[in-house]
């Protein structure tokens, strides 16, 4: 399975719909689609990932990288997230300290803290 | 695929041989998510399976030689699986563990370790091969976040 990538604007937030699977062969795709939004001028992003089936290291990385990015222009990256099995990554790595994780893209695109 | 010993066998070895090329990782974790699921593991011992594979396989794609073949063992001793990931590299580098994929398949495979086989070993003696083995026991406790 390939990865889908959908951008919408909610508010003054860019959603990023992620679905598929994000893993080695996948995760460049989602890089190039975080670097390009930054570069437009969009420094406040949601990435969904309720359709995201695999999630590794990998897409860590990527995720990271994005959220440096935005930082660097004092903008945030939020992530939506219910699935147990995707959280678990994050919290084995220490990243749910990184990341705001909201259950719903509404919350994410009101969130403000 | 390889097996042997009988489907009631007490040991089951199975190998897969994929080109060593990120394309093919998603076939890897279908193959490793339906074996460990033969083996009566649980839903989530199969999920945490699927992943540790996949970041033994990422870990070694960074430095597996191109062209070159990413073997993936599978033997079950008991009620627990080894799985053994390897590919020739030129580097011949051990797994730097300071890195999100090592944190990862620690946390989720029960126990991992990595060798660099000696030149002499590899077959070419252009090449160092590397590899990572887990060990997922059945009904162990699910990987746990390490402590912070």
């Amino acid at each position: 399975m390939d990865l889908s990538l959908s951008t919408r604007t909610v508010g003054d937030r860019t959603v990023v719909e992620v679905g598929g699977e994000i893993d080695v062969y996948t995760a460049p795709k989602l890089r190039e689609c975080l670097v390009e939004l930054v570069n437009e001028g969009n420094y406040h992003l949601v990435v969904d990932m309720e359709g995201v089936d695999f999630l590794d290291s990998t897409g860590l990385g990527v995720l990271v990288g994005g959220l440096k990015r935005v930082r660097a222009h004092e903008g945030s990256l939020r992530l939506v997230c219910n699935q147990e099995r995707i959280l678990k990554i994050f919290r084995i790595t220490g990243l749910t300290k990184v990341f705001p994780i909201h259950a719903s893209v509404d919350e994410a695109a009101s969130a403000t803290d | 695929m390889s097996q042997q010993a009988g489907e009631s066998g007490r040991q089951d070895f199975v190998e897969v041989r994929l080109p060593a090329n990120g394309a093919y990782l998603s076939v890897l974790r279908t193959a490793t998510a339906g074996l460990a699921a033969r083996l009566d593991f649980t839903l989530d011992e199969i999920e945490d399976l699927r992943i540790a594979v996949d970041e033994a396989c990422a870990i070694l794609l960074q430095q597996a030689v191109p062209e070159g073949l990413l073997t993936c063992s599978f033997r079950q001793v008991g009620d627990s699986l080894w799985v053994t990931v390897s590919a020739p590299t030129t580097d011949g580098r051990a797994p730097e563990r300071d890195t999100f994929a090592w944190t990862v398949l620690t946390a989720l495979a029960g126990e991992v370790e990595a060798t660099v086989a000696d030149e002499a070993d590899s077959g070419d003696p252009q090449y160092k091969v590397v590899s990572i083995s887990l060990h997922k026991k059945r009904g162990a406790e699910p990987g746990q976040p390490p402590p912070q």
